[in-house]
């Protein structure tokens, strides 16, 4: 494994890299022209009080696509990489916080969000373990670069390997 | 993995780099938050250019009789009563008002119907101080008018942040409602306690969801989804 890890991390961080930027943009841009989608989104959730969820609502997405461009350009990967694995924690305990108290929500991930019709509980409930599932799996990816943030394709490499080259 | 945790430094990893990008993302996401923002307001001032040509009735006299649900009464000695039961952010309301408010208007206004509107608010908080709102304005008699003004700029998502107290003292201004005690009434959501009564006595009268109509007591149990206004009419006819 750690043989494994050696020789391929270079690729296997470029991979996250890719992963865990190309979600991010993806879901910051969906969601950034559609402002009233997205606060609508956050203030489903119930947490924050509505002002609050609205404005993080206007900059989350916005927050995504900056920490997606970072990651995939390779430029303060480990910077990126923290918060990108910090907004994916916040998800998963979101998406656990409406789940325990029963309310019913599209998560709102990728655009659209709100209230989800209360014949549809199933589905629902099944679409939460999914995105857990899927965040945990980025934030694992995100976990991966803060300790091995360089690799292939890079803005930014470390000192130590433009020395040995 | 302990070469690159140590490895801190990178070629693009000092000091000046690291706040420049750290700059620069605060940068972009507090331009797109503002941008964000400032299309909002100029979508919200968009939907009411639909206002701009919205017309008032006269006042019609309501009361809320708390023992009845807090719902604002229209009582004018009709034999048949209607009981509405709705929320100002439900979309399927809206298709409702579109549908059959004008003909609910006009019962009220020639007195054909005693008509109660039980505006409940369970769709979060801008349900909360659009319903605030409308009780402000069944106050000065102008609740038909605001309910109808409302409907008709309804958000397409719920607590997009457009029922904001200025956007609601807006909606009151093309319903005919100009005077401080109203926009005081909004602000100071001084009929928080009938919007909670409102709310609670959902359980009291069985109703499950909004929109929901009671003809002389009874549940209208419709068969098209669309909300015909014959169906409607026709259900009242027979009631």
């Amino acid at each position: 494994m750690k043989n494994f890890n050696a020789k391929y991390q270079p690729v296997i961080t470029l991979l996250c890299r890719l992963l865990l930027g190309s979600v991010l943009l993806v879901a910051g841009a969906l969601k950034a022209f559609k402002p009233d989608e997205s606060a609508g989104a956050v203030a489903a959730y119930k947490i924050l009080p509505t002002n609050l969820a609205h404005l993080i609502g206007y900059a989350l997405p916005w927050l995504e696509i900056a920490i997606g461009i970072l990651l995939i350009i390779g430029l303060s990967t480990r910077f990126a990489a923290i918060v990108g694995t910090a907004v994916m924690i916040i998800f998963i305990a979101a998406i656990v916080s409406v789940w325990a108290r029963g309310i019913l929500i599209d998560c709102g991930c990728f655009g659209g969000g709100g209230e989800v019709d209360p014949s549809k509980a199933s589905e629902a409930h099944r679409a939460y373990l999914m995105e857990i599932l899927r965040d945990l799996g980025l934030a694992l990816t995100g976990a991966y670069l803060y300790f091995f943030p360089y690799g292939r394709l890079s803005i930014e490499k470390p000192l130590q390997n433009i020395e040995e080259q | 993995m302990a070469k690159q945790a140590k490895a801190t430094k990178s070629s693009g990893g000092d000091n000046f780099t690291r706040w420049l990008v750290i700059g620069m993302v605060t940068l972009v996401v507090a331009t797109g938050a503002i941008f964000s923002v400032v299309g909002q307001k100029s979508k919200a001032n968009e939907s009411f250019s639909i206002l701009k040509d919205f017309k008032v009735g006269p006042t019609v006299a309501s009361t809320v009789d708390d023992a009845n649900g807090a719902g604002i009464t229209f009582s004018n000695g009709a034999a048949k009563t209607i009981d509405l039961w709705e929320d100002p952010q439900c979309p399927v309301c809206n298709t409702f008002e579109q549908a059959n408010g004008e003909f609910i208007d006009d019962l009220v206004r020639t007195k054909k119907a005693n008509v109660v509107y039980h505006v409940v608010s369970f769709l979060g908080n801008e349900s909360v101080a659009a319903a605030n709102a409308a009780y402000c304005a069944a106050d000065e008699g102008r609740y038909l008018d605001f309910h109808k003004a409302m409907y008709l700029v309804q958000p397409v998502l719920e607590n997009s942040g457009f029922y904001s107290t200025e956007n609601l003292i807006k909606i009151g201004s093309y319903a005919g409602l100009t005077t401080s005690t109203f926009s005081d009434c909004v602000t100071k959501g001084s009929k928080l306690d009938k919007v909670r009564a409102a709310y609670e006595s959902m359980t009291k009268y069985k109703v499950q969801g909004t929109p929901t109509v009671f003809f002389n007591g009874k549940l209208w149990e419709r068969k098209n989804n669309a909300f015909l206004l014959e169906e409607f009419t026709a259900a009242f006819e027979a009631s």
